[in-house]
């Protein structure tokens, strides 16, 4: 009971007070620059300055004012001039105000921080009064204002800092797969090699080659001319098993056998090749 | 029969150290032992959770955190102590010594007393600044509890956390909930990594020297204003120990936990001061937020072999990791917060594949995450990495390093699968059968024009 009575009489006492709260007058925001835009606007607790000031690297920006609880001039504990940039970030500059609540406060380039130099959009400055007691304090937007950096020097940079947190994937590859042409660009040509073969046999058969002494060779020397002529082929298929399965150790043997073989039968096969040679038939 | 009771001993005991992932000692640091009685909620509630809590003073003789190179505490609760500094026994380097073995420690500050010497050279070596004179109060003319400081503003009343930062863990927000700190000192913070502020001050808060700025507070001497000023921040250092500021010793008072507190202009609501300190307890003494790895296995697609210590270059490899979250008394399956992701490294130096690990199935007490992926085109020995460090988190950092081949000579494609060497097949089948035909036709062809 006692404690709602309590807050019921603090209730009241907040409302009495209500009616006080911390205010300024003669608001003055002033810019001093040697490059020659100087710059002077009023404000007061209903009204900003419209239109957007600049700060120059060389350039001081000054506000003055005068405090107020109420309508009595009075210096409150908390007096700052709070600069945003848009995404929220602040930085407070305290006024220093006197005892008759006449508050001054100066702002150079050097005093904002990198992120507040950098910032693209205007800042917005506003004014935060209050103090201890039951007076209300105040914020108040004043105006606004535009950096412009030194062009001569390098624009201050400003590194984030390290924060744990998912990363971007990566997939790197060292060398990309070797690509094929199209598919049916590689069976073309290869059907256009193929068709060599025919034509290779019909240009030999054009200008007189024929198998007609086949007939007369294997009558004279038929083992010789089949083992010869069927090592040659061998020799082929024993070449062509070493591109499909078998390894040196496999193929090196068989060629050796087949080459005998063809030594063998090609000095006999070869021979009665000589003989018709020699004979004119040939 | 003392079998029995030594097994009994022994369950109990596992019993009870099953509070904390690392340990149950709890020392409070206090001025007088009989101040914890302002604190018998808050200690009564960790003694519940089964933590063993001895008081000490600065001064007490016996005092020491380490004995024959072994922590004697796992945790240490700081509440706030008028001696300037902390004695032989608590000096900044051996609290240093104390979270590099592991140990954790919760600090509390209080605006009423200044804070020792070897706490603000603890917090300032972890990049964490007090103001500069041990003592400053945070007010906000705006924020403040209008029942209990109606006339000071040292009550700051500010809304409980609801996001800290995309992808934490939502272990310290309470959305909705007010929070009460009283005569609160605020810190600033330096950028490192492992700093995580929680609480930030208002944007119309600031920090003075109620000794020294009681009427003006000088435009220079301004310690920190707004959002820089943090109001519990927690550090988890790369061994996963942890460091906890707490700005205001007071709201873990019996009279603060659920104090009714009024903002300006507002109705009075009850404070969650209680579930914040329970929270900010348990995260420090690691009750919550801690990781384990149950397994690691990686292996080839199609073999049954786990945990090659070989592969091939292009290989088909599928990864998984299993993972378990330890919650105030037990151990449940890691979920990862919302917009996190638990990623794969493949590195030889550098990574060179980083993937995101998706949820394969959860188990009981663990979630599997996994990921397939081909190895990179070149040999060498790798890394299978998973470095998960998130704040908030314990640090999880999986290394199984395999060595990749290169491709053994006949391991390559064969020439009949690659398109492009059909022609020159081809061109081989053209030769061959050429120079059968020009065999036979040069022992066998009959001469043209002649007579047989």
């Amino acid at each position: 009971m006692r404690f709602s009575v309590a807050s019921t009489l603090l209730a009241l006492a907040s409302i009495a007070s209500a009616a006080s709260s911390w205010t300024f007058s003669d608001g003055t925001v002033q810019v001093t620059s040697k490059a020659g835009n100087d710059a002077v606007a009023k404000f007061s607790a209903d009204d900003r300055v419209q239109n957007t000031l600049t700060l120059g690297h060389q350039d001081k920006l000054k506000v003055t004012l005068t405090t107020k609880e109420g309508s009595k001039a009075k210096r409150p504990h908390q007096a700052f001039l709070v600069v945003k940039e848009a995404s929220g970030l602040e930085a407070p500059f305290p006024l220093t105000v006197k005892e008759s609540g006449k508050g001054t406060v100066e702002i150079t380039q050097k005093d904002l921080p990198v992120q507040l130099l950098l910032s693209q959009e205007p800042l917005e400055a506003s004014l935060v009064l209050g103090s201890f007691g039951s007076t209300k304090g105040s914020v108040t937007p004043v105006f606004d204002f535009t950096v412009k950096l030194d062009p001569a020097t390098a624009v201050p940079s400003y590194e984030k800092p390290l924060r744990y947190g998912k990363l971007a994937e990566i997939h790197h590859i060292f060398r990309a797969d070797p690509k094929n042409p199209p598919r049916i660009v590689s069976v073309a040509f290869s059907l256009a090699v193929l068709a060599t073969i025919p034509a290779l046999f019909i240009g030999w058969f054009a200008i007189g080659g024929n198998f007609a002494h086949v007939q007369k060779a294997l009558s004279s020397a038929p083992i010789s001319h089949v083992v010869f002529f069927g090592s040659i082929v061998a020799m082929e298929g024993v070449f062509f098993l070493y591109y499909t399965k078998w390894n040196l150790f496999q193929t090196l043997p068989a060629i050796g056998a087949v080459g005998v073989a063809a030594f063998l039968s090609g000095t006999k096969a070869l021979g009665e090749v000589q003989r018709r040679r020699l004979a004119g038939e040939r | 029969m003392w079998s029995i009771l030594s097994v009994a001993a022994a369950l109990f005991a596992a019993a009870v150290s099953a509070v904390s992932t690392s340990g149950n000692r709890l020392l409070v640091v206090l001025d007088d032992v009989a101040e914890k009685e302002a604190y018998g909620q808050f200690l009564g509630d960790l003694t519940a959770r089964g933590f063993q809590v001895s008081y000490e003073t600065p001064r007490s003789e016996g005092l020491t955190l380490f004995h024959l190179g072994e922590r004697t505490y796992d945790h240490l609760l700081f509440l706030p102590s008028k001696v300037k500094g902390l004695g032989p026994n608590l000096t900044p380097n051996r609290l240093v010594d104390f979270v590099n073995a592991n140990g954790n420690i919760l600090v509390a500050l209080s605006s009423t007393v200044p804070a020792s010497t070897s706490l603000v050279s603890l917090l300032s070596e972890l990049d964490i600044s007090l103001p500069v004179e041990r003592t400053g109060t945070v007010v906000d003319h705006f924020n403040y509890d209008t029942i209990s400081a109606a006339e000071s503003h040292d009550v700051l009343v500010l809304d409980a956390p609801s996001s800290i930062r995309p992808g934490l863990k939502p272990y310290f927000e309470l959305p909705g909930g007010v929070l009460a700190f009283p005569h609160a000192v605020g810190h600033v913070l330096g950028s490192g990594p492992l700093l995580t502020p929680i609480v930030r001050a208002p944007a119309t808060a600031y920090s003075y020297n109620p000794k020294e700025q009681a009427e003006v507070l000088d435009a220079d001497e301004l310690f920190a204003a707004g959002q820089q000023l943090a109001l519990v921040s927690v550090m988890q250092a790369r061994n996963s120990a942890r460091v906890t500021v707490l700005g205001s010793a007071e709201m873990l008072q019996d009279k603060w936990l659920d104090a009714e507190v009024a903002k300006l202009g507002g109705k009075s609501t009850k404070t969650e001061n209680k579930e914040f300190a329970r929270r900010v307890a348990g995260w420090t003494f690691q009750e919550i937020g801690v990781l384990r790895v149950n397994s690691v296995e990686h292996h080839l697609q199609g073999s049954e072999e786990l945990n090659p210590g070989i592969y091939r270059v292009k290989n088909d490899v599928s990864y998984t990791i299993s993972l378990s979250e330890y919650v105030w008394d037990k151990w449940v399956p890691f979920v990862l917060p919302e917009d996190d992701l638990l990623q794969l490294e493949f590195s030889m130096l550098s990574p060179f594949h980083r993937l995101n690990l998706e949820l394969k199935g959860t188990t009981d007490d663990a979630a599997i995450y996994g990921v397939s992926f081909t190895l990179p085109d070149q040999h060498g020995i790798f890394n299978f990495m998973v470095n998960y460090k998130r704040s908030f988190l314990t640090n999880v950092e999986e290394k199984n390093t395999v060595s990749v081949r290169h491709f053994a000579h006949d391991e390559w494609p064969r020439s009949f699968v690659i398109s492009g060497a059909w022609p020159w097949i081809s061109g081989i089948g053209a030769t061959v059968t050429g120079f059968l035909g020009f065999c036979a036709i040069w022992m066998y062809s009959k001469p043209v024009g002649k007579k047989n």
